[in-house]
């Protein structure tokens, strides 16, 4: 293989005769040593004309070409008068055309080529990328840069773009978990523009004008960080990008404040009326920030906790023992410049709601109370250090995680220290953490259900549902108006 | 005339790509004594191996009565052998057969009698039961399966059961594929089903989450009403009543009949030797005892002989569907239908994510529905029928068409939404379609929209070499109807299609008696 990381891999697999003992439990295994270093940012870093930043790796196995353009720039940068204006964007930034290309025959073009090409606005990032065959390289990297510096939103494509949100506006109440996990945000952090949503008028008044100017504002190349890997020199690829870009002119953005503190909701129930036959539930309160130092500690207390599949508790517990549910666990949702969210979450038919958030309730208080035993760290903490190589499997995946690493303002040697950050994360440290991030007196207890059985109960635990607390019965607004619908 | 000059090079430089860089497959293939086969296809990129083992068994082996039953079978794979999950056997053992004494108990006082049973003798067995499983929980070793491939790097842990196989995967760091060989051999030889009743509990609780789905009941009435009387007329998780009364017999007859390793495919994709791979397999999977051969399914899908039309009202939205029976795989004429829904599917919804669902569903054991063998459609926005019903005409939000060829049956299928702000109905959509359906039987493609498709494939082709689960997953589930090779042959076959196989697959494809359209209107909410 020719790629530079499999040469930082060294790995001594004993070629295995036949007769290498009668093994009969997995305790007899002994496994060969295997060593494993990440690759190394700097390696793979450049620079491209204007200051365009660059994650390439040649990888020549496949005739293959991949880009992809990491931009600064999402819905969180867009004023609340023009909520929606994102994904607006996506939906027309391709379709939608250049000064000199219609957004059909890019369509089509590329469609042609058997290649691919994908845009998609988030929070804070937005993401261009393409994928061709090697021989199509330079039309390729035509059409991306096209794409990417001068887009036109024509009406048609605006008009399409807008008719099909308008259309998922109607089906935005529809299932139980899509409603869940709105909703609790919603409470979480409290009507902010993290959780500001456009209804129809609001996607109607959106304009080309405006989608132009905002791209003008955040599209350019200081505001940019690209990876490209496939089947290519990197010097030929230089040459080519640095001559598309080379007139393309830097600005000063100008990236609204973002909040940095959100209102505490009331803890108890919330609970929303859906006739369905079980209750979707989430459990819980903010997190934290993925570059807060306890990042790791979190982790690991996580997997123990809920994160862990099968090897931690809540499922466990809830799933295993009691077979209460199929899905169960507990998360820590990360975002970019403020706190992600922590839940416990199940889903459980109607009548045994109640018993199952009290089960997960006293997980939570159990891995406050005590230190955690010792084949559960040792699962933890092996499992992250023995998958660790998983992280890079593909070019494609490594330099996009270097990308997101800088564009994030994370430590580029997030990949080199990881292990050992992991490594050590002490009983101690978990129990710590949990104390800390773990807030029993400030849950929010969503439930997505049918009001009279949940609030019955069953025979393991019976209602009513304001033993878990204060009941705040959950009007959802009307999608389409944005207005407060009828219960 | 200078555009096409132009598109007929393009062509030629593109059917070069495939023969000019002799991308292959290469698979090394071993097969044991007792007729378990081993496929391994190495890939260096990073220190892992990707270890997907797949079982000639899905819902089309289930019959009524015990329908859902792969699926529970996949779930009871987690509960541990004679050697994993428990601390002493025998004393287990001899528990968990007087537990299944008393469940027969239970299930032939509830399930048998017409009224539903003795209430108090219910309650006294279900207490004596209870007491029961609460005392065997001292010798069971909580998933200790998933645990040791947890601490040692396992990712990707999993399995999935489908209409015709069910699979076991992991993905381990490149030293520890021994690891995999001792487990899933044992589970084979000598998996013990505890905990049966409380997975079961779980199962319902999985079949639930479906059926809270806004149009699940209807779609799932459709499908059975598509397959009449072949096994794909169930759904994968099966009905809620078997579900219920399924029993521990039922599962030990299943699991002695189909999970033999003459019935079974081992893949290996990732960094390792073959030769270090091969003498591993011997000593596990060599041990497993060969099984009797097992019988392909009796009941293929009999003609319909007049057209069927489905209604449903309820919460999900408005949409229209058209499903034609087509050929199963392997068919010469599946190369044409998949051509077909490449040119003519495309659209879908238009929006790719724009925000991950932060909330979305957790991985665990589960049901891989309409796992399809031939799958093949879409189009980007650049499918015929989006071309004209979503762009031109402004009828539909989204058009979608695709082919699927599978082990048994076949389903030529389109979908559509309407653009209810222009007040548009199903039942408009419906003749719009049939109108291009008529002229695609007519005329077939056009040049450019068969070397599109072509092209298309190609490169998907190359793509999924790169893909280690994807790949393992085809070159297994393949392996298990046809054999692995036939991934670089259909591929093959798709390149030959020419439009007069268009126009005949489609003239005796689309034709009413042979279809079934399901029209669906939103009843409550928008």
């Amino acid at each position: 293989m020719k790629k530079t990381l499999t040469l930082a891999c060294v790995i001594a697999l004993v070629v295995l005769s036949v007769g290498f003992g009668q093994v009969q439990k997995p305790s007899d295994l002994k496994y060969p040593p295997l060593k494993f270093e990440p690759p190394d940012p700097k390696a793979y870093r450049t620079e491209y004309a204007n200051g365009l930043r660059a994650y390439v790796q040649e990888d020549t196995d496949f005739p293959l070409f991949n880009i992809s353009a990491l931009v600064n720039f999402g819905s969180l940068y867009v004023p609340k008068t023009k909520t929606g204006l994102a994904q607006v964007m996506s939906g027309s930034m391709i379709r939608g055309g250049t000064k000199t290309r219609e957004g059909s025959a890019i369509e089509e073009r590329i469609d042609f080529l058997g290649g691919s090409l994908n845009f998609n606005a988030g929070d804070r990032t937005s993401t261009l990328s393409l994928s061709v065959l090697s021989k199509d390289i330079d039309e390729g990297l035509a059409i991306f840069f096209d794409v990417l510096m001068n887009p036109e939103f024509k009406e048609d494509a605006l008009n399409l773009s807008k008719s099909r949100l308008i259309n998922q506006l109607r089906s935005a109440n529809d299932n139980p978990s899509g409603v869940l996990s709105r909703e609790y945000q919603k409470v979480l952090y409290g009507d902010c523009l993290l959780t500001w949503e456009a209804a129809q008028k609001g996607y109607e008044g959106i304009t080309s004008a405006e989608l132009k100017t905002i791209h003008a504002q955040y599209f350019f190349p200081k505001n940019i960080i690209l990876t490209v890997t496939g089947d290519f020199k990197k010097a030929d690829i230089k040459a080519k990008v640095d001559k598309i870009v080379s007139a393309w002119k830097n600005k000063a953005a100008t990236f609204p404040p973002l909040p940095k503190s959100f209102p505490k909701p009331e803890p108890g129930v919330y609970f929303i009326q859906k006739q369905i036959n079980q209750g979707y539930i989430n459990i819980g309160h903010l997190g934290l920030e993925d570059t807060n130092p306890d990042y790791f500690a979190v982790q690991v207390m996580n997997f123990i906790l809920g994160g862990g599949s099968f090897s931690s508790r809540i499922t466990m517990k809830v799933r295993s023992d009691e077979g209460l549910s199929y899905n169960q666990g507990s998360r820590f949702s990360y975002r970019w410049g403020f706190p992600g969210t922590f839940s416990g979450y199940v889903q459980t038919k109607s009548e045994t709601v109640g018993y199952a958030i009290s089960l997960i309730e006293n997980e939570f208080n159990r891995i406050r109370k005590d230190l955690v035993a010792d084949p559960e760290m040792d699962t933890a903490v092996n499992y992250y250090l023995e998958s660790f190589a998983d992280t890079f499997q593909s070019p494609q995946s490594i330099m996009s995680g270097f990308a997101n690493l800088e564009m994030t303002g994370k430590p580029m040697d997030y990949y080199k220290t990881y292990r050992d950050k992991i490594k050590a994360v002490t009983k101690a440290r978990v129990q710590e953490v949990a104390q800390k991030y773990i807030h029993p007196d400030q849950l929010v207890i969503m439930i997505v259900g049918d009001w009279e059985p949940c609030n019955k109960g069953g025979d393991k635990w019976p209602g009513p549902l304001d033993k878990l607390g204060k009941v705040h019965r959950v009007v959802l607004t009307d999608p389409l108006t944005g207005e407060p619908g009828k219960q | 005339m200078k555009r096409a000059l132009t598109l007929f090079l393009a062509i030629l430089a593109f059917a070069s790509v495939l023969a000019a860089t002799e991308l292959k497959l290469d698979v090394k293939e071993h097969v044991l004594s007792n007729g378990m086969r081993i496929l391994m296809l190495p890939n260096h990129t990073v220190p892992r191996v990707v270890c997907h083992i797949y079982f000639k068994v899905g819902s089309i082996n289930e019959r009524p009565g015990i329908t859902g039953l792969a699926h529970i079978h996949e779930h009871m794979m987690f509960k541990g052998t004679k050697i994993m999950g428990v601390t002493d056997f025998a004393k287990d053992a001899e528990i968990d057969k007087k537990v299944d004494e008393l469940m027969d108990q239970i299930y032939r006082e509830k399930y048998w009698a017409a009224d539903g049973g003795d209430k108090a003798k219910l309650a006294l067995l279900q207490k004596q039961f209870d007491d029961l499983a609460k005392s065997e929980k001292q010798y069971i070793i909580k998933d200790d399966l998933w645990n040791l491939y947890m601490k040692n790097g396992g990712t990707g842990l999993n399995a999935s059961t489908g209409n015709e196989n069910t699979g076991y995967y992991v993905t381990l760091p490149a030293n520890k594929v021994e690891l995999q060989m001792l487990l899933e051999s044992d589970r084979m030889m000598n998996a013990y089903f505890r905990e049966f009743y409380s997975e079961k509990d779980v199962i319902m609780e999985e079949r639930r989450l479906s059926e809270n789905q806004a149009g699940y009941f209807f779609n799932e009435q459709v499908n059975a009403a598509f397959f009449a009387a072949s096994p794909y007329h169930w759904d994968v998780i099966g009905w809620m009543d078997d579900l219920k009364k399924v029993t521990k017999a039922d599962l030990l007859e299943f699991h002695n009949k189909y999970y033999v390793p003459n019935n079974a495919v081992a893949v290996y994709v990732g960094d390792f030797d073959p030769q270090t791979i091969i003498p591993m397999a011997e000593k596990y999977f060599g041990r497993v005892p060969k099984g009797p051969d097992v019988e392909p399914i009796r009941t293929s899908e009999p003609p319909q002989f007049s057209e069927k039309r489905m209604y449903g009202e309820g919460p999900a939205p408005t949409s229209l569907q058209i499903m034609f029976h087509a050929p199963k795989e392997g068919d010469p004429d599946t190369a044409a239908l998949s051509i077909l829904a490449s040119v003519l599917g495309g659209g879908g919804g238009g929006m790719r994510g724009f925000e991950p669902d932060p909330e979305a569903l957790a991985a665990g054991p589960q049901v891989t529905r309409g796992q399809r063998g031939g799958g093949f459609g879409g189009g980007g926005g650049t499918g015929r029928l989006n071309k004209i019903l979503v762009q031109e005409k402004q009828l539909a939000v989204s058009v979608s068409a695709s082919s699927q060829a599978q082990w048994y049956v076949g389903a030529f299928q389109f979908r559509a939404t309407p653009r209810l702000d222009k007040n548009i109905q199903p039942e408009e959509l419906d003749k719009e379609l049939w109108s291009e359906i008529e002229k695609v039987k007519k005329d077939g493609v056009t040049p450019e929209e068969m070397q599109k498709a072509k092209n298309r494939a190609e490169s998907s082709f190359i793509r999924s070499l790169s893909n280690t689960m994807g790949l393992a997953g085809r070159i297994g589930r393949s392996e298990l109807n046809r054999g692995w090779r036939t991934i670089m042959t259909s591929l093959d076959d798709l390149t030959k299609v020419t439009n007069d196989d268009i126009k005949r697959v489609a003239a005796k494809t689309f034709v009413k008696d042979n279809s079934l359209t399901a029209i669906y209107k939103r009843k409550t909410g928008r």
